[in-house]
Parts: structure tokens; C-alpha cells; sequence
């Protein structure tokens, strides 16, 4: 075993979970600046070994630029670049941390730094005066050029350049969500014969190797022309994340961007390697794209018997996938994840003669990587290169741990030097410190599988359990016979001097699965109509109650309160389903999946309906005092004045105060007939000779109707007078009649007798009488449909009355719509006003009830 | 607010909140697009939420008003389609108010019915306001053909406009209870007849039918108009007479232009391609400059009145006649041609000047990205030579060396073995890979010998011929690495017999041969090593038979060797050659030098005269 790499954590970083790329960059002077995915870049004093400084830029950033303390720093955030001094910065605000010494600063970035304010920029580079900056437009990748002649100014445009993106490069599948996330690389060359640009001979890039190479003037002419190598142009090459190798001369400009090379998947690191220590240029550029495949770009010499100089692209592929990668002089140094290699790219390369055998080297070199058993390294960069030959990389862990990894000297035959004897010790323990690690990293694994199975068991019945439910929907299933369904309750309790109205549900489980601990029921109380008064959004309440396990056949009990006495805003919907909360149960999966729109499962089961007839307090008799109790009392008789005082004002005191107020009334007639049909036959065993009006009472007072009964609180005998009198929930006294009788109906011409039953309600609140009235309808409604079928002789269709009602209703309804565009556009209309030709179109709506036969 | 306000207020509120957000912004944001998204969004909202109720006269107003608003942002984006069909359900719902049936699919037809029907109603100034965003559309889309006809209307239109005293409306905008307009209709009707008038124009003109566009143009131009858009009439003007073969009367238009906005470099162009025309040099050099230290200046743009940067001129004249019209070299292209003239045409210390001028700037950083630009500036190897051309013609050997060391030192490690040249007429004009890369090579190659040659000549110039001889050498031996391929032929030496046309490699390729060889003779001649400058001069004839000075000096070596009667035929045959002018066409590197050794005519002449008396009894 050779020497080992000594890994040395310097500080620890919180790894946020955001999907913007950390970032780290390493300057010539002692600093390092990192960001690990968010809005503020941590400025490192290796030195010191400790943070100085914190920037917070106003969003996320995409990429970072710095060569050292000197020159600005440059960031790309979601609304533009900005240039920050940090030597200005850090000398103007001194007040600004007292205790330097002890805490680091933070530093606000504020917008008068802001150089470009253009959004989307996702990769930038300076070149001297000029700034480079990488964007994605629609399906277009954009360069955009930048130059300024001071700093801190706003930059202006030079010139865009684009390309259209190419779709369909294949992506490793796990890597595919990752995607987006891939940045742009930009690096610049320079041929080895022009002076360099930038004030510093050599300057680093984010991903931490010098982006400034000079190449061989050779090699240069040969990839980017002749044009590019006289004007002694800087070529600006991008690795893109669809896997183009595309390169720009910025003189002279106008001749676009070109592609050099595809490596078919993205773009991982653009470097160049100099082998060969006779000349300060690089003699090869070095590709290496994310899944491991690797080209070397070199200059194939002509041979001394002829033929001319080309540029040979060699290709490779090395085990990815690959997280990063840094270059040093002749080896490239890349991360996975799971562990750190070497390749060396001398091998097979110092051949001068071009013939099949080196070719073939060069090949097999370039899929040989060594391992340097440093695992969960995310970002790397290198550091420096010792006296010793020892090379420092300084790497970001995926876990935000800053560390230096000193990779030991190499010898000439590619094997890593023998460790001396005294530091055999110190290697044994690097070992078993690395074995630990990689246990740790097993087990990590193993629970990690577990957990991911009992997810995946739980999904599937939860999947079983929605196919049952969406199946059931489609079909139309009745309620009765669907395996998830819920039937409620109502009953009224009193509680501090006031009614309210409960509602006991149960939710019945009949299939076969079990619902699980994290579904939740969920209940959505909402009036089906909301009164103008009572505000402009739709009131609606929800209740949640997650429940453990529900077995096969098993009921949940659950209740809530509906509504307090007062409240009129019947009917009631009560829509039931059941929720599952995906977030529950994949926790930081669910933050991970973008696509997923919402972290629930909501299957909605039925809807029930509480109306004004459930909504009754029966008092089987005459009420012995119209108000029973005194809080009532006063209610009433301040309601009754405002009635009369309103009542006044609006017709101008023409008519004299009544002493009762004015009484409401509604009617529905139905066939006996259908009565005797429908409902005695159910009950015709009990009592030979039943009364229809009686029955039909008790039918509308206690039978289950949509799901919902009343309850039976006190008065649960049965209906024995054929007048009721009941308070609604708004507190007003309501009188039901049901009475038998003869009604002579006009058809063609002959009159005929028809006996009907008449049900008559009595309020002094408007609210109540058409609330009851509805729900009588809505009963009688269903009452008809489970009617057996009658043949056709037993009535003909009242057409002529049918064609008047028609008519009559048409007319109403273009009323009221007149009404309602009108009261849009006025604000001097008093409601009072408006209200007043509402009701009596609700009247003349009222005034001629239909037979229901 | 606790007063209930009506659902009209609320939305005329609305309307002027989209407006005033719309109008604050636009001095901060820099781009269009990013400007008008979310606000279009907020107005069709708006717009959905209108059309929610069926259309009655007291908020007709406020719906079209809320459609114009809709529509200029749609407009402004470029997205044609969705304002063009809320315009057209705008207009049905305005014929739904005021006639019941209507069955036009036509947009024409429809308009006019519109127009008709609303001419009673107040609505019809709104209708107008639609109607101007139609046309703007038109326009904008290109659709010139769809505007002539529905000229009258359109004209009518812009009658009402401006017979209506100004800032009636406009005054009372101000106030929260009326509808505010994004864009002042007035403004955009005035904009769009003349823009209209200059696209029609730049048609016709491409059509050739310049008479009728100069009246029309010349009716425009006298109209109210931005400066800018007036010159464009001018400018056309002008080449509408260019058509006409009226030069004169072309240049008096575009100085028009010019003084109504000193900014149309357009103008400026023309011109110089009139003057070229005309064959003024000293103009054309004149107005080159001018144009040179015009774009040069920084562009000075005008301050847009508030609220009208949505639909700005050159967002509506976008039609492709005019814009060829409108195109104008780069400046560094404009300093080529400038350099060029002035070392075509004698005023060399000018043209090595500019020549310089144009070197700098191309290794600058800061020089501005020009897309697509015809005639393209020539590669910049070339642009070397042409410049060490000018700088030997303007007798500076040494500099022009060091130029001519650039461009070989950096050809030579690309310098191909062997070329092989296809015929021009079977190539592939298609940039494919291989056929761009064999492109490249043989231009390398060209490059390298044209250098080595225009190194020889300034040898020749330092009087050293060693020198000159090794240069001429070098360029010779890589001439001759090309071999010449007709289809269907195997690779050939080629020779002067071939056609040779004009400007193609075979042309360059001959051409170096008979200067490289002419100029190894001379020096030959020089160093007295007459036998092989014999050679030289007689191949350099073969490749080139209007090579003046090898005729002259291949006579002065017949002569020297005492071969009299020939050299006096050889003189014969060289004068009665006229080929001066064919060289102007030709890079100005490929041009024989001026600065070598020279004979002198007369005193050719005076010896075949010498020779013609004693001996006339030898022919």
C-alpha cells in the first residue's frame, strides 16, 4: 500500500439544502471564499483558519469570481453581477464590528454594487477590463460581453453571441433531477506567445485551477485560426451543460461562437495540462464531462517525413459520475461522491511519433484513474503546490466541511512514493480512520434502504386505497354501497346560554385495506349560500382529525360544532374526504422532487347536505310562550322594532305599526297518492290505517336524508298532531302544518278533484320560511324518485299551467337579472331599494305552488 | 374604503393603477420584454373581467379603453396574434351593441362596419384608438398590401385626430374617474403615417418603381415627425433618385437628410457609394471619413417623450427593403476601405495612417460586436499584407517586415505539404467542414507567400539582394507545392494558358508567381548572375505575361547578354501591353512594386532606335 492522502478539516459549514451549486474559490493571498448554495459567501483566512468575513447578497447565487484580495470580487446573483471591493468594504464600515477579532463581520451587499443588472446570469469570468457572462434565454445559450471603463460603474454591452441549446443529451438517470442545477463552465486561453491580460500571470477559476492558460502557440492557431493568434487574442471556451465545447476569439469580434468539440454529455471542467517542463505552455487542453468522458486536445506533430501539424483529439472515460475536478500540471484530480481519483494525462503522451502504439496508451491512460480514498467531496480546488512535491487540494464536502486533502508526492513510474518507516504508524492510522468511515457510510446506507422500503409499502396502500376511491367515482356509485363513506348527525346542545347546533360524523370503513397512521379526515363546513351581510369571501370552516388505524369495518366517530344558534346560514355543506400527507412521510425525498406540486393526496369521499329541517328544535305542541326564554324575548322584541322602525322609513309611514309582525308563509302540495305509495308502503306493517299527514311529518322531521339525520333529543315521540311548532336555529318560532284536502285541477278543459296533502310553513323570519321551504322541496324531490313507476293514465301533463309557470318564470328571471347588473353599476341605490323588488319577485315566484303529484 | 364602489369605478381605478405602475417603471427597467409581461397579463385580467357582462353603452368606454391598453402591451411584445384577436372581439362586441347581425369574417369588412356603425355613437373616438393599434400592427407585421387598401379610412383617421383641439382629453386624464391611455393615440397615429409612408417607400423602391415612391416620400417628408424618421424620407428620397440615375440630385437629398439629422449615417453611406459611382475619389474619401468619425461618435440617443418607448419607430419599420437600405458598414470596415482609397489613389501617408488606425483598433478590447455585416472586413492576415503594402509604398521597408514577420511566423507551423487546387466552378460553396478546412489551407499558404514576397520586395527596396533572393526563394518554393486540379483531371502544374479568372486562388496563385519570380530575376540581375535571371524573367512572362517590369528587365538581360534584336522585342511586346487597370481590382500586396530598381523608357527606346539605324540589314 502506498502513502496515503492526509485529510485535514479545516471548518464546517451549514450545507443548505437549495439547489443553487456551491461555490468555492481559492485566492493567490490567504482567503478563501465559499458559498454553499445560498446568499452569502463566506470569506476564509486560511491563515487564521477561521471566517472573517460574511457577505449577504440580496438572492442565491449562481456563480463567484476572485483572483485575490486585490481585485474585486465578482458574484452572480438571481437579479444581476455584482462587483464588491472587499478591501474598500472592509475598511470603510470599522465601526461596524467592534470585535473583529472574535466574530466575523457581515457585510450587506446593497444594489450600488450591482454592475449588471440583468437576471439569469449564470456564469461569469473577467478578462481584464472586459466581463464575460453566460445566460440561458429560451433555448438559447447567450455570451454576453461586457466592458467598463472604471470600476464599480455599470458595465456596458459590447456584444451577445448565441446558440441555439441542443436537446437530447443523455443524462445518467439518478443525475437527471440534478440537471438544472449544472453551471456553465468559462475559462479563457491565451497563446503561449501573447502577453497575458490580466495583471497577474496566472488567475484561478471558481472551480479552483487557473482559468488563464497560456496554451502552445501551435495548438492555439490550430483551434482557434490564424485571425485570433495575429490579433493576440484571449479565446473565451465555455463548457456547456449539453456537452458543447465552444470557444469565442474576443479579437477580432463578429465571428461567433463556435463549437469545438461535443462531449454528448454535460460539461463538467475545461482545464490544461503541461506535461512537458521545457516549456511555460500548456501543451494539451483537457474536457471532462459529468459522466466520466474525458478528451485530450493536443497537437499531432508532423513527422519528419513529411505532413503538417492537426489537432488530435483523444477521447476517454473514466468511472463517473463526476462531481468536480481540478487540474495540476499533468494530473486531474476528480471527485464522485463516493470517492477522489487521479488521472494522469502525461501517460503515453511524451511519445513524439504518432503511431498506433501510443495512440493506444494514451487511450488506456486515459481509463485508468487511481483511487485517493477521499469519499463525499463535492467541490475541489487546488491549493498549492509544495517544495516537496506534495500537492494541498482544498475541497468542499457534501456535508459543508472545508478541507485541505494533501496529496502525496508521486513517483516517476505513476506508483505513489513509499512512506518512510517513522509515518507507517501515522498510515495505519489513516487507514482504519478511513475504514471507520466507510462503515459508517454502509450503515448510513443500510437504514437509509430500510426506511425507503417501509415508504414504499406504505405508498402502495395508500395508492390501492385512491384507485379504490377514483374508481368508485367513475362508476356513480350510491353512497350506500361505497367502501369509504361518511353520515352524520345533527343534534343541538346548550352551552353557556347558547344553542349550538352539533354535528356527530362517522366515517365507515367497509373495504378491505387499512387506512394508516398519516391519512387525516377532513371535513370542509361551508353554507351552500352565503347572505351578502355576512361578507364578501365564502365562510367556509375545516376540521382535520388524523386518526392512527382504521381497520376493515371499523367506524370513526368525530364531531364538530356546525353552527351556534343565530347563525342562519342553512343549508350546510359538509364535504367529507381524506387526506394523505405525502410530506410526512418522504420528508427531505418531497423537498428534493421539484415536479411534485403539493405534498397532499386529498380523495374527496361524499358530500352531505344539513338543511333547515334538520336544523330544527321540535316542540311537539303549541309553544307555551311565544319566546321561552327571556334572553329571546329581548332578542325578538328589539328584532321586531327594527322591522317595524325599517318598515316605517321605507314606506314612509304610510301604513300603521302592526303589533305582530308580519308573517310569512310557503306551501307544498303533494298527492296523497304518492304519499300512500311511497311512504306508507315502508311502514304498513306498523300501522294499518296510517294517517298520511302525520307520516309525512315524521318522514321529514327524523328520517336520514342525504347522509344526515336530526337527532332525537327529548322529543323523539313520534309526531302526533299534525301541527308543529319548531324553533330554527335563528331563534324564530316555525309553524308546520300537514293537512289533507281536495284540490280541483283544470286540466283541458274538465275539472277534476285530486286529493293532496298540503304542508304549510308559518314564520315570522322570512329566512326560515324559504329555508324550509327548500328543504321540503329537496325531500319531496327525492321522494319522487324512489316512487315506483306509475303508468301514464293516471294524469295527463297540465300543459296549459305548465306553459304559464314557464312563462311566468322566464320573466322573473330576466327581472332579477337586470336587478343584479344594475345594483353593479349603481352606488346611489340604497339596498333597501334594491331589495324591495327582489322579494316580490321571490313572492309572485311562490304564489302559485306547483302540485306534486 | 367603506363606500361601496361600483364595479365600473373599481375598474376604471384599476385600469389607472396598471397605467401609472406601467409608466413609473419605465425609466428603471432596460429591457421591453421583461417591462410589458406582467403588465399585459394584469390588463387582459382586467380585460376578462369587463367582458364578463354584456356590452352596454356606459362601459363601452372603459372596455375599449382597458382593449387598447391590452392590445399595445400584446403589441409591444410582439405578440401579433393575441392582440389582433382582442381586437376582433372587440369590435364584434361594439357591432353587438349597435347592430344586431353581423357576419364579416373579413377584418377589413368588419372594420369598416364598425366604423360605420359607431359613427353616430360616442364610442367612435375609442374605436378610432383601435383601430390606430390595428394599423400599427400592420405595419409592423409588414402587411403594407392590407394599409393600401384600407388607405381612405386610415387617412380619415388621422384627420379626426388632429382636428380635434389637442389636449381636450388629455387634460381632464389627470382625474381618477376617467380612463387613463397607455400610449396617447395622437402620438401613435402621427408616428404610424409617417412610418408607414417610409416603409411603403423602401418597397416600391425594391419593386423599382421610384417615381411614385419620391412623390409620396417627398409628401411625407413635409409632415410633423421626429427628426429621425424625417431623414429616413429624405434619405430614401435620395435613393430614389439614385435609381433614376439622377446622382446629383440623390447627393442634394441625402444632405438633406443629413441636416435634419446629423446622426443618419445611412445618408452618409450612400452617398459615398453615389461618389464612388460617379467616380469622385477625393469625395468619396471625404464622405468615408465623415462616416469613419461619425460612428465613431458616440451615439447620442434622444430622450423619448414618457409613455411612448412601447411602439418606438423602429420597432414599426422592421420590413427587410428597408432595412438593406438602412445598413451601414461597421466603422472598422468604413476605416478599411477609407485606407484603401487613399493608398489607391496617391495619398499614401494618409492611407498607412489609417491603415495603422485600423490595426490598433482591431487589437483594442473594447471594439463592439458586429453581427452580420456585408461585405465582411477582410481576414486579418490579409489586412496585414494590405497594410505592409501600403507601408512599403509609402517607403518604410522596415516596418512593413515586421508586419510581413507576423503574419509568416504565424502561418508557418500551418503551412500544408501540398495543396491541391480544385476548380472555382465545381466547389462546393457550402461552408462544410472539410471543404471550409481546404479553404483555410490554401488561404494560409497564400498568406505565407504573399508575405514572403512583400518581403523580398523590401530587400529589394534596401538594395539587399541576398536577402531579397532568399525571401523570393522561400515564397517560390511554396508556390509551387500547389498543384492545379480540373475535374477529371489528375493534379497539374498550372500554368498562364488556364483561364484565369479574377479574384479566385488560381488568379492570386499566378500572380505571386510571376511578382515572386520578376522580383528574383531583378535581383538576379542585380548581382549579375544573368543566366539565371534570364530564367526567372522568362518563367516570370510565362506566369504572368503582363508582368511590366519582368518584360522590361527580362529585355535588359537579352540586352546585357548581347542578345540585342530580342530584347528590343521583348521591350516592343511589353509597351504594347495596356494592363494597368486590371489591377485595381486586385488586394494591393499582388500589385507590382513601385520601389525597385527602375528602367527608364527613354533610354530603351533611344537604343532600339540606335539599334534600328546601323543594322537594319540583320532582320
Amino acid at each position: 500500500m502506498e502513502g496515503r492522502c492526509a485529510v485535514e478539516t479545516w471548518a464546517e459549514f451549514r450545507s443548505s439544502g437549495s439547489t443553487c451549486p456551491q461555490r468555492l474559490v481559492y485566492t493567490h493571498g490567504t482567503d478563501v471564499f465559499l458559498c454553499t448554495g445560498d446568499d452569502e459567501v463566506y470569506v476564509f483566512c486560511s491563515e487564521r483558519r477561521k471566517v472573517t468575513t460574511v457577505l449577504k447578497f440580496p438572492g442565491p447565487l449562481n456563480d463567484l469570481y476572485g483572483t485575490n484580495e486585490k481585485t474585486p470580487l465578482y458574484a452572480a446573483c438571481s437579479n444581476g453581477v455584482y462587483c464588491v471591493c472587499l478591501q474598500s468594504l472592509l475598511s470603510r464600515p470599522q465601526n461596524l464590528s467592534a470585535d473583529a477579532s472574535t466574530s466575523p463581520a457581515e457585510l450587506q451587499i446593497s444594489s450600488e454594487s450591482l454592475v449588471v443588472p440583468v437576471e439569469g446570469v449564470l456564469s461569469l469570468l473577467p478578462i481584464g477590463s472586459l466581463l464575460v457572462t453566460l445566460s440561458l434565454r429560451d433555448t438559447f445559450w447567450t455570451l454576453t460581453l461586457y466592458s467598463s471603463s472604471k470600476q464599480s460603474e455599470p458595465f456596458q454591452v459590447l456584444g451577445s453571441f448565441s446558440l441555439p441549446v441542443v436537446s437530447g443529451v443523455s443524462h445518467h438517470e439518478t443525475e437527471g433531477k440534478t440537471r438544472m442545477k449544472r453551471r456553465p463552465m468559462l475559462i479563457y486561453v491565451c497563446s503561449g506567445d501573447s502577453t497575458p491580460l490580466s495583471s497577474s500571470p496566472t488567475s484561478l477559476d471558481a472551480n479552483g485551477h487557473i482559468s488563464h492558460f497560456s496554451l502552445e502557440p501551435v495548438l492555439f492557431k490550430l483551434l482557434f485560426g490564424v485571425d485570433a493568434a495575429l490579433a493576440k487574442s484571449p479565446v473565451i471556451l465555455c463548457g456547456l451543460p449539453d456537452g458543447r465545447l465552444c470557444f469565442l476569439p474576443l479579437r477580432p469580434l463578429g465571428s461567433g461562437l463556435r463549437v469545438l468539440h461535443s462531449l454528448e454529455q454535460s460539461v463538467i471542467f475545461i482545464g490544461a495540462s503541461s506535461f512537458l517542463e521545457t516549456s511555460g505552455h500548456a501543451q494539451c487542453l483537457v474536457a471532462l464531462g459529468e459522466q466520466g468522458r474525458v478528451v485530450q486536445i493536443k497537437v499531432n506533430k508532423a513527422g519528419p517525413e513529411g505532413g503538417r501539424n492537426t489537432a488530435g483529439f483523444t477521447e476517454g472515460c473514466v468511472p463517473g459520475p463526476v462531481m468536480c475536478s481540478c487540474i495540476d500540471k499533468n494530473y486531474l484530480y476528480y471527485s464522485t461522491g463516493s470517492d477522489l481519483l487521479v488521472l494522469d494525462l502525461s501517460e503515453g503522451s511524451n511519445g513524439r511519433k504518432k503511431d498506433e502504439e501510443t495512440c493506444n496508451k494514451m487511450v488506456a491512460a486515459l481509463q485508468n484513474p487511481s483511487s485517493l480514498n477521499v469519499c463525499r467531496v463535492n467541490t475541489l480546488v487546488e491549493l498549492k503546490n509544495t517544495t516537496a512535491g506534495e500537492v494541498q487540494l482544498l475541497s468542499l464536502s457534501v456535508g459543508g466541511q472545508l478541507q485541505r486533502i494533501t496529496v502525496p508526492v508521486r513517483k516517476d513510474d505513476g506508483t505513489l512514493s513509499n512512506v518512510p518507516s517513522t509515518q507507517v504508524g501515522k498510515g495505519i492510522r489513516d487507514l482504519l480512520s478511513a475504514i471507520g468511515d466507510v462503515c459508517e457510510r454502509a450503515s448510513d446506507l443500510k437504514s437509509a434502504i430500510k426506511s425507503k422500503n417501509q415508504i414504499l409499502m406504505h405508498l402502495n396502500q395508500v395508492l390501492n386505497i385512491s384507485f379504490l376511491l377514483t374508481a368508485n367515482s367513475d362508476k356513480h356509485l350510491l353512497v350506500q354501497e361505497k367502501l369509504f363513506r361518511c353520515h352524520a348527525m345533527t343534534s343541538w346542545s346548550r352551552l353557556l346560554q347558547k344553542d349550538f347546533l352539533n354535528l356527530t360524523c362517522v366515517l365507515d370503513n367497509s373495504s378491505p385495506y387499512v387506512l394508516e397512521q398519516g391519512w387525516t379526515l377532513s371535513i370542509t363546513v361551508s353554507p351552500l349560500a352565503h347572505s351578502p351581510s355576512a361578507g364578501r369571501e365564502r365562510s367556509s370552516t375545516n376540521f382535520s382529525f388524523p386518526f392512527q388505524n382504521l381497520l376493515p369495518g371499523e367506524t370513526l366517530e368525530v364531531s364538530l360544532p356546525l353552527t351556534a344558534a343565530a347563525d342562519t346560514s342553512f343549508p350546510i355543506t359538509v364535504s367529507c374526504s381524506i387526506i394523505f400527507s405525502l410530506s410526512s412521510l418522504l420528508e427531505e425525498e418531497a423537498a428534493k422532487l421539484h415536479g411534485l406540486q403539493s405534498r397532499c393526496i386529498s380523495l374527496p369521499l361524499n358530500t352531505l347536505t344539513v338543511d333547515w329541517l334538520q336544523a330544527l328544535q321540535v316542540d311537539c305542541s303549541k309553544p307555551t310562550s311565544q319566546f321561552d326564554n327571556t334572553n329571546n324575548a329581548i332578542q325578538a322584541f328589539i328584532d321586531s322594532r327594527r322591522i317595524r322602525c325599517s318598515r316605517r322609513g321605507e314606506v314612509g309611514g304610510e301604513s300603521t305599526p302592526k303589533s305582530e309582525p308580519e308573517k310569512y308563509s310557503a306551501t307544498v302540495r303533494v298527492s296523497s297518492e304518492l304519499l300512500k305509495e311511497t311512504l306508507l308502503l315502508k311502514n304498513c306493517d306498523s300501522d294499518p290505517h296510517p294517517n298520511v299527514c302525520l307520516s309525512l311529518l315524521d318522514w321529514l322531521l327524523s328520517e336520514q336524508h342525504e347522509g344526515v339525520k336530526r337527532g332525537q333529543q327529548g322529543d323523539k315521540t313520534a309526531v302526533s298532531n299534525s301541527v308543529i311548532y319548531a324553533r330554527g336555529p335563528n331563534g324564530h318560532t316555525i309553524k308546520l302544518t300537514a293537512t289533507e284536502g281536495n284540490l280541483k285541477v283544470e286540466n283541458t278543459g274538465k275539472e277534476e278533484s285530486l286529493t293532496t296533502v298540503e304542508v304549510q310553513i308559518e314564520s315570522s323570519s322570512l329566512a326560515a320560511v324559504c329555508g324550509l321551504h327548500h328543504a321540503v322541496l329537496h325531500r319531496v324531490q327525492t321522494l319522487l324518485l324512489t316512487a315506483p313507476d306509475r303508468a301514464a293514465s293516471t294524469k295527463s301533463v297540465q300543459s296549459l299551467a305548465l306553459r304559464r309557470t314557464l312563462q311566468q318564470a322566464e320573466h322573473l328571471l330576466q327581472q332579477i337579472q337586470q336587478h343584479r347588473i344594475s345594483e353593479g353599476f349603481s352606488v346611489g341605490v340604497s339596498r333597501g331599494q334594491m331589495t324591495g323588488p327582489l322579494l316580490r319577485v321571490y313572492r309572485e315566484l311562490r304564489e302559485n305552488p306547483l302540485l306534486i303529484v | 374604503m367603506n363606500q361601496p364602489t361600483s364595479l365600473l369605478d373599481g375598474w376604471i381605478q384599476e385600469n389607472n393603477k396598471l397605467v401609472n405602475r406601467s409608466k413609473g417603471r419605465e425609466d428603471h427597467v432596460p429591457t421591453r420584454d421583461q417591462h410589458t409581461g406582467p403588465c399585459s397579463a394584469d390588463f387582459h385580467k382586467l380585460l376578462l373581467k369587463i367582458q364578463g357582462i354584456p356590452p352596454l353603452a356606459d362601459h363601452m368606454q372603459l372596455e375599449l379603453t382597458v382593449t387598447y391598453n391590452t392590445c399595445v402591451c400584446f403589441t409591444a411584445q410582439s405578440h401579433f396574434s393575441e392582440a389582433e384577436l382582442l381586437l376582433k372581439q372587440a369590435t364584434e362586441r361594439v357591432l353587438h351593441m349597435t347592430v344586431d347581425d353581423h357576419d364579416a369574417s373579413n377584418p377589413l369588412v368588419l372594420w369598416r362596419k364598425v366604423l360605420e356603425s359607431a359613427g353616430s355613437v360616442p364610442l367612435k373616438e375609442y374605436v378610432l384608438f383601435l383601430l390606430c393599434l390595428q394599423w400599427a400592427i400592420w405595419l409592423a407585421t409588414c402587411q403594407l398590401k392590407t394599409i393600401q387598401e384600407f388607405k381612405d379610412e386610415l387617412f380619415s383617421l388621422v384627420e379626426t385626430f388632429s382636428s380635434a383641439i389637442g389636449g381636450d382629453r388629455r387634460s381632464e386624464a389627470g382625474s381618477s374617474d376617467s380612463p387613463l391611455l397607455l400610449l396617447d393615440p395622437r402620438w401613435l397615429s402621427e408616428h404610424l403615417r409617417i412610418c408607414t409612408a417610409i416603409a411603403q417607400g423602401a418597397e416600391r423602391l425594391s419593386e423599382g418603381w421610384s417615381s411614385e415612391a419620391l412623390s409620396d416620400l417627398q409628401t411625407a417628408s413635409s409632415l410633423s415627425a421626429p427628426r429621425t424618421l424625417l431623414a429616413y424620407t429624405h434619405l430614401l428620397s435620395g435613393s430614389c433618385l439614385a435609381q433614376m440615375s439622377r446622382p446629383q440630385m440623390a447627393l442634394q437629398c441625402y444632405r438633406k437628410a443629413l441636416e435634419t439629422d446629423s446622426q443618419c449615417v445611412s445618408a452618409l453611406y450612400q452617398s459615398t457609394l453615389i461618389y464612388r459611382q460617379m467616380g469622385n475619389t477625393q469625395a468619396e474619401i471625404q464622405a468615408l471619413r465623415l462616416l469613419h468619425s461619425t460612428l465613431m461618435f458616440p451615439h447620442t440617443t434622444e430622450p423619448t417623450l414618457p409613455g411612448t418607448h412601447l411602439l418606438s419607430p423602429a420597432f414599426l419599420l422592421c420590413s427587410q427593403s428597408l432595412s438593406s437600405l438602412l445598413s451601414v458598414p461597421s466603422a472598422l470596415s468604413v476605416l478599411h476601405s477609407l485606407a484603401l482609397k487613399c493608398v489607391l489613389h496617391g495619398r499614401l501617408s494618409e492611407g498607412v495612417e489609417y491603415y495603422l488606425d485600423l490595426l490598433a483598433a482591431l487589437h483594442s478590447e473594447n471594439q463592439h460586436a458586429v453581427h452580420v455585416e456585408v461585405p465582411p472586413l477582410p481576414r486579418l492576415p490579409k489586412l496585414y499584407l494590405e497594410a505592409g503594402a501600403a507601408l512599403l509604398m509609402a517607403r518604410l521597408p522596415a516596418d512593413c517586415m515586421a508586419l510581413c514577420d507576423e503574419v509568416s511566423s504565424s502561418t508557418v507551423e500551418l503551412l500544408p505539404e501540398m495543396v491541391v487546387l480544385e476548380e472555382q466552378e465545381d466547389r462546393c460553396e457550402a461552408e462544410t467542414g472539410a471543404c471550409a478546412e481546404d479553404e483555410d489551407r490554401v488561404q494560409i499558404l497564400l498568406w505565407a507567400t504573399a508575405a514572403y514576397l512583400l518581403q523580398g520586395h523590401c530587400y529589394t527596396h534596401m538594395r539587399d539582394w541576398k536577402q531579397a533572393i532568399t525571401h523570393y526563394t522561400r515564397c517560390i518554393n511554396l508556390l509551387v507545392m500547389v498543384r492545379f486540379k480540373k475535374t477529371g483531371f489528375p493534379p497539374q502544374i498550372p500554368n498562364a494558358d488556364m483561364v484565369t479568372k479574377k479574384g479566385t486562388h488560381l488568379c492570386t496563385l499566378q500572380r505571386l508567381k510571376g511578382l515572386s519570380l520578376a522580383g528574383r530575376g531583378i535581383s538576379f540581375t542585380q548581382t549579375s548572375q544573368l543566366r539565371e535571371a534570364l530564367r526567372d524573367l522568362q518563367l516570370s512572362l510565362q506566369a504572368l505575361p503582363e508582368c511590366v517590369g519582368a518584360g522590361l528587365w527580362c529585355g535588359e538581360v537579352l540586352w546585357r547578354l548581347g542578345r540585342r534584336l530580342e530584347a528590343a522585342a521583348c521591350w516592343e511586346k511589353t509597351w504594347s501591353r495596356t494592363t494597368q487597370s486590371s489591377e485595381e481590382s486586385l488586394s494591393i500586396y499582388l500589385h507590382e512594386p513601385q520601389t525597385g530598381p527602375l528602367l527608364d523608357s527613354s533610354e530603351l527606346r533611344r537604343r532600339i532606335q540606335e539599334l534600328g539605324h546601323p543594322s537594319p540589314a540583320q532582320e
